[in-house]
């Protein structure tokens, strides 16, 4: 039995190449490549990782160099006697503050300016619900299953013409979609990685975000914090429409509203009225 | 400096008063030696099993597997995945670099480099390691108890981690032992400050410590300050989980009154930030002490080293919000804590320049240990270049809980902590055990490590920017990170790279022990307190108080005749 286990696997070890090349019709940065970004503003988001990698890339040769060139240079064989100096001297302390203040100034403070104007006046900006053209909808996170619903015909939550799915997010793209997330049990992340955003979901809190995605097509919703054995599985399916298409997918859902979501139904029923 | 006399105690002469309840600074650090490299092993193993799982999922663990798993065939099953990575991270924290960098350097070089007898403290000192011992044995009590040990990850967030999402006792046995883990620390801690700061060597001041001791110095500063929050917040997740109050508890979870999770995330990382320096500190003291050694070189600008390491300190203690961006914390606090964040990044950017400016015109030796302390020149830049990311708040958003995270904070707690650890342990062999180990085999175990960690937390870096996200038992049931395979098996492979080059350490350290080749009383050529006393250092360590006269760092002096150093004990000369 143990024997046999064994060769499978020995034998999975070497058939691993084979396995891997079934997929090697990805290059090396198709492959790391994070999922396609189908909302409005997550280019806000690549942008700035961007700009701070081509940063982070131009210090991190300038340690390299150092560290290198210096051990070729000054290895013992090449240089018998150390320079005696104890780094205090008036052109070393000039040197040194000048790395600090690129370090700080050209990076650091421009990222926490860009990333904190894009937070406030973007990722943080409350949808107007009375003005704008803005898709509700509520959000629960419990072990181990995402459930969504939509405010229905008389637009009002926490009423038996509520549309409620399971792990089955649909809403239409150009249009912003404003989510407020909550928890029944433990603390879990309602993470979109395709808008590139996550927002925890917290017992006894509610948070909210708002995104828009601009692509039609299926994707996928997970759960980013550790929420138990079945973590892992706690998958949601996101289906963007375009707007006729969702109109026909809502209707046609709102026709079994009322049966899927009893409010006399204590057990079952969840919802809040809108924040 | 020294306010006491410190007499010279008869040497122990049983085996128990020698080896086990022993008195001697030394002892105990090799104590917490033996004690963090078992540990080291045994969370090493589970990350190897950790890995398996990521690479091969459902694919039944080879040799290993069937011996642990027995009911699935040898394949992981999911809710021993959640423990193996819930104790892969208490473990390696708090059991294998905490007792490594801070228990066995602390106690073996702080009163050695500072000219003292033993530790001011030394019943306190024994204390402080055999409850540490107590609080292992809790850790690892829970892996036999029936629902098995802790599996809400290292953090136990709460409501995860009360009986609402974790039934067992083994969460319970988690939360103490991290509670006695934190007393036991505290100890050491207490013990530490005071030595360092009465019994430092007449002549000796706080400039002409050793930079590794200003490491440990800040380390034990924060040590006191912090564990005893981490401390509060485990007794009150005691509290929730044994006595039924609702500290925690929340909404749908509070059946009767209520609190907040979100509280315990604040009293956690309270004290988890500042844990990351407490772990990092002491090894940026060995790394900048071992540049300028083996550099023959005065440590470049030491004072701003050790004025960086006092400016981290204080400032690693109001950063620790970005941990909980994802929260949803009010904009105006993610801007203080963004900002407070970035200005770490000045005392870090020192480091490095002083660090570079030590190797900048030295006549290198690359030795063992200068090659693992170069190597964390690399390694450290990575981790602390790609933390900007994660201090940022928008591209948190989308890395948060991503193996992004996991890939920097392994780059830098455990492979710059490691890289310090093994420098260290190659560096003061001779003082420990009076050999030295094999040069060569040393530095086939830094590339093997070396290659297999980058490997490893690169590869890290890249899933997670894939999109990959933490903690996950089979990533692989998301459509989107099928295609991210590949890069898994290779990390998978890299870390057995790493893996494999430890058992090259330990054989070369078993054997040097056993060769026992009798080593000189100062065979790097090192001017510190320590040196100037015979190999392995005798149980009074110093036979007469030196009197201090020098910096730690004296090499390379051009007004030197025959050696290119100088003992703190001889007076500097100058032209």
């Amino acid at each position: 039995m143990m024997r046999t286990l064994l060769y499978k696997s020995v034998f999975f070890l070497f058939t691993l190449p084979a396995f891997a090349a079934a997929k090697k019709d990805l290059s090396f940065w198709e492959m790391i490549a994070p999922p396609e970004d189908i909302s409005e503003n997550g280019h806000l988001i690549t942008w700035l990782f961007n700009y701070t990698t081509g940063a982070n890339v131009f210090f991190m040769v300038l340690v390299l160099l150092g560290i290198v060139v210096f051990s070729y240079l000054y290895s013992a064989k090449r240089h018998k006697k150390a320079y005696y100096t104890y780094g205090d001297k008036k052109a070393h302390i000039i040197f040194v503050g000048a790395c600090c203040l690129a370090v700080f100034l050209g990076i650091d403070m421009n990222i926490t300016r860009i990333s904190n104007n894009d937070y406030v006046n973007v990722f943080m900006k409350v949808p107007d619900v009375e003005k704008e053209d803005v898709l509700r909808v509520e959000v629960l996170a419990q072990q181990w299953m995402w459930k969504f619903r939509y405010a229905g015909k008389d637009n009002v939550f926490n009423t038996p013409d509520d549309v409620v799915t399971l792990n089955d997010l649909r809403v239409p793209i150009g249009k912003k979609i404003y989510f407020q997330i909550t928890s029944k049990d433990v603390i879990h992340s309602f993470y979109v990685p395709n808008a590139k955003r996550k927002v925890d979901a917290l017992p006894g809190k509610v948070t909210w975000m708002w995104t828009k995605f601009m692509k039609a097509g299926n994707w996928e919703i997970a759960c980013a914090e550790m929420c138990g054995t079945h973590h892992y599985k706690m998958q949601a399916f996101l289906t963007t429409y375009t707007q006729d298409d969702f109109n026909n997918w809502y209707d046609n859902a709102q026709k079994y509203a009322g049966l899927e979501n009893n409010p006399e139904d204590p057990t079952v029923f969840w919802g809040w009225k809108w924040y | 400096m020294a306010s006491f006399e410190q007499h010279i105690h008869d040497k122990p002469t049983t085996f128990i008063s020698k080896y086990i309840f022993s008195f001697d600074h030394k002892v105990i650090g090799k104590q917490y030696l033996w004690y963090g490299i078992f540990f080291l092993l045994v969370g090493g193993l589970m990350a190897l099993l950790i890995r398996w799982t990521l690479a091969f999922p459902g694919l039944p663990m080879p040799f290993v597997g069937n011996l642990l798993f027995p009911a699935t065939n040898g394949v992981v099953p999911p809710d021993s995945y959640a423990m193996l990575f819930t104790m892969h991270g208490t473990i390696m924290i708090f059991f294998a670099i905490t007792p490594i960098l801070i228990g066995a350097f602390g106690n073996f070089c702080i009163p050695l480099m500072i000219g003292a007898r033993d530790m001011v403290f030394p019943s306190l000192n024994m204390m402080s390691f055999w409850v540490a011992v107590v609080s292992g044995i809790l850790l690892l009590a829970g892996l036999i108890t029936p629902l098995g040990a802790a599996a809400g990850g290292w953090t136990s967030y709460p409501t995860l981690s009360t009986l609402l999402g974790s039934p067992g006792i083994g969460q319970t046995l988690w939360t103490m032992s991290i509670f006695v883990l934190g007393v036991s620390s505290l100890m050491g801690a207490v013990n530490y400050i005071t030595t360092i700061i009465v019994l430092r060597a007449p002549g000796m001041g706080y400039f002409d410590m050793p930079l590794t001791i200003w490491g440990v110095w800040m380390t034990s500063i924060l040590n006191a300050i912090f564990i005893p929050v981490l401390g509060a917040g485990c007794l009150l997740l005691i509290f929730d989980r044994v006595f039924g109050t609702t500290f925690f508890l929340a909404g749908a979870t509070a059946t009767q009154g209520g609190g907040d999770p979100l509280l315990f995330q604040h009293v956690f990382w309270i004290f988890g930030h500042p844990e990351v320096y407490i772990l990092i500190l002491p090894g940026w003291g060995i790394v900048s002490d071992l540049l300028s050694f083996f550099a023959r070189k005065p440590a470049f600008g030491a004072k701003a080293t050790a004025m960086c390491m006092v400016s981290i300190t204080v400032l690693s203690t109001i950063v620790y919000g970005h941990h909980m961006f994802t929260t949803q914390m009010s904009p105006l606090l993610t801007q203080t804590f963004m900002t407070l964040t970035m200005t770490i990044s000045i005392p870090s950017a020192i480091f490095f320049v002083n660090w570079l400016g030590t190797l900048w015109k030295g006549s290198i030796r690359f030795t063992s240990p200068m090659l693992f302390s170069i190597g964390v020149i690399f390694v450290f830049g990575l981790g602390g270049l790609t933390g900007l990311y994660l201090a940022t708040v928008t591209t948190d958003l989308y890395l948060h809980d991503t193996y992004f995270v996991v890939g920097h904070f392994h780059y830098t707690m455990a492979a710059s902590v490691l890289l310090a650890g093994f420098a260290g342990i190659y560096f003061w062999m001779p003082k420990m055990f009076g050999v030295l180990m094999n040069e060569f085999w040393a530095k086939v175990h830094f590339w093997g490590t070396f290659v297999g960690l980058n490997g490893v937390f690169m590869g890290m870096m890249l899933v997670g920017y894939g999109g990959m996200h933490r903690r996950l038992y089979d990533p692989f049931v998301y459509e989107f990170l099928q295609k991210l395979i590949p890069v898994n098996t290779f990390i998978t492979y890299s870390s057995l790279i790493m893996g494999g080059a430890q058992i090259i350490f330990v054989i070369n350290f078993i054997h040097s022990m056993i060769k026992n080749e009798k080593v000189s009383d100062n065979p790097w050529e090192v001017g510190t307190l320590e040196w100037t006393i015979p190999s392995p250092a005798p149980h009074y360590n110093f036979k007469e108080i030196p009197v201090v006269k020098c910096g730690p760092h004296e090499f390379g002096n051009p007004l030197l005749k025959d050696k290119d150093f100088q003992y703190q004990t001889e007076e500097l000369v100058r032209g």
